[in-house]
C-alpha cells in the first residue's frame, strides 16, 4: 500500500500519456469485512484489484500499457504471483485473461465519447469562455477575424 | 487530509459483500439482465462510471503456496464519481430503493429493506480503500462533462454551417448559439 501511494499520479506521470484511460485504480485487499450470518473469511494472501474505465479495444489497450508504462506496471504487479512482466505482451495477456473478472454490469454516464474527446470538450469549454468573453461586442469585421483565429486555435479540440 | 479514494473532486469507490449461499446464480441474472440502456445508476448523476461484478474465487497463480478458497461469493460494487462520499450514499439509498433489495438483497447483513441510512451504513461497513486513484479529468463533474461534450458538438456543427457567411450574419449566429 505504500507503494501505491508513492505512485500518485501526476500531470506529467506516464498514466496521463494513456490518452484512453478515463477512471483507473489499484486496490490491495488485505481483509473482507465480515457481516451478520457470513460464514468468516480469512484471507491466505493479500489481493491486488485493478479496475480501468477506457475506450477502445482491450488488445490495443493493453499494448499500449505494456509499451508506455512498463516500469510502472513491473512496480505495481512485480509482487503479484504469476506477473510474467510487461514485455512482450504475450505472457501478460494471457495474466490478465487469467484474472479479469467480466461485469455484470456496467455503466457510463457518457458512454459515446472517448477519452480524448473528453478531454477535448473541457479544453475547448474553456477557450471558448475566453473567446466569448473577448469578441461577442466586438465590430462584425474585427468579430470575424478573431473567430477564424479562434478556429485555427482550437481546431485540435474539434 | 484527502484520502487515497480521492482524485481532485472524484471519488473511487468501492464495497465488497458476500452473497448469501444460494443467490449466487440469480444475482447475476438480474444483473446482467438489466439493459444498458436503462441503468439504475443514471438515477446518480453524479457517477461517471461503475459496475457491479461477482467474484466467484480467486485464479490460483503458479507459486502460491495454497489455494486461496473463498467461502462466500461477493458482490463488487464499484463507482467513480463526483465527491463527496456521504451524500452519494445518501443519493443512492433514496434512489435505488427499487433495484437495492434485488441486489444487496441477495448478501448477508444487508439490511431489509435495502434502503436510506442502513444500506449507506451497510455500504460503507463493507467498504474497501482504494490504494491508488487515477482521474483523467478529476475536477471535470459529469455535469460538465456531459455540456461540455454537447457544447463541442453544435461548436462543430457551427463552424461548418457558418461557413461563407458575412460578418453581421457570423456574428448574429454566434449570438444566438453561444451567447443566450
Amino acid at each position: 500500500m505504500f507503494l501505491l501511494r508513492r505512485l500518485r499520479p501526476d500531470p506529467n506521470s506516464p498514466l496521463v500519456r494513456l490518452s484512453f484511460i478515463h477512471f483507473a485504480r489499484w486496490t490491495v485487499v488485505k481483509r473482507i469485512p465480515h457481516n451478520e450470518g457470513q460464514p468468516r473469511e480469512k484471507l491466505r494472501y493479500k489481493h491486488l484489484f485493478f479496475e480501468s474505465n477506457f475506450n477502445g479495444g482491450w488488445e490495443e489497450y493493453i499494448d499500449a500499457f505494456s509499451h508506455i508504462l512498463t516500469a510502472g506496471m513491473t512496480k505495481l504487479w512485480g509482487s503479484s504471483y504469476g506477473f510474467p512482466k510487461p514485455l512482450p505482451t504475450a505472457p501478460f495477456k494471457d495474466y490478465i485473461r487469467r484474472n479479469e473478472i467480466e461485469a455484470s454490469h456496467f455503466y457510463s454516464a457518457y458512454p459515446d465519447a472517448t477519452k480524448s474527446m473528453v478531454s477535448a470538450a473541457l479544453d475547448l469549454d474553456q477557450k471558448l469562455a475566453a473567446f466569448k468573453a473577448r469578441a461577442c461586442d466586438l465590430e462584425p469585421e474585427q468579430f470575424s477575424r478573431e473567430w477564424r483565429a479562434f478556429l485555427t486555435d482550437v481546431q485540435a479540440d474539434l | 487530509m484527502r484520502s487515497s479514494n480521492e482524485s481532485g473532486q472524484a471519488y473511487a469507490f468501492m464495497a465488497m459483500t458476500p452473497i448469501v449461499q444460494g443467490e449466487e446464480s440469480d444475482l447475476r441474472s438480474y444483473l446482467e439482465g438489466i439493459p444498458r440502456s436503462s441503468s439504475p445508476l443514471a438515477k446518480l448523476p453524479r457517477t461517471h462510471f461503475a459496475r457491479w461484478v461477482i467474484l466467484e474465487e480467486f485464479h490460483h497463480e503458479a507459486g502460491q503456496r495454497r489455494r486461496e478458497q473463498l467461502k462466500s461469493q461477493y458482490l463488487i460494487f464499484t463507482s467513480n464519481f463526483d465527491g463527496p462520499l456521504d451524500s452519494y450514499l445518501d443519493e443512492l439509498g433514496e434512489q435505488l430503493v427499487e433495484e437495492a433489495g434485488e441486489i444487496w438483497g441477495r448478501c448477508y447483513g444487508c439490511p431489509r429493506p435495502a434502503a436510506g441510512a442502513p444500506l449507506k451504513d451497510y455500504l460503507l461497513h463493507n467498504q474497501i480503500d482504494t490504494g491508488l486513484f487515477f482521474a483523467a479529468y478529476a475536477d471535470a463533474t459529469v455535469e460538465r462533462v456531459v455540456a461540455s461534450l454537447d457544447q463541442r458538438e453544435r461548436m462543430i456543427d457551427f463552424a461548418v454551417e457558418t461557413q461563407g457567411l458575412t460578418p453581421n450574419e457570423l456574428q448574429r449566429r454566434f449570438r444566438q448559439e453561444f451567447c443566450p
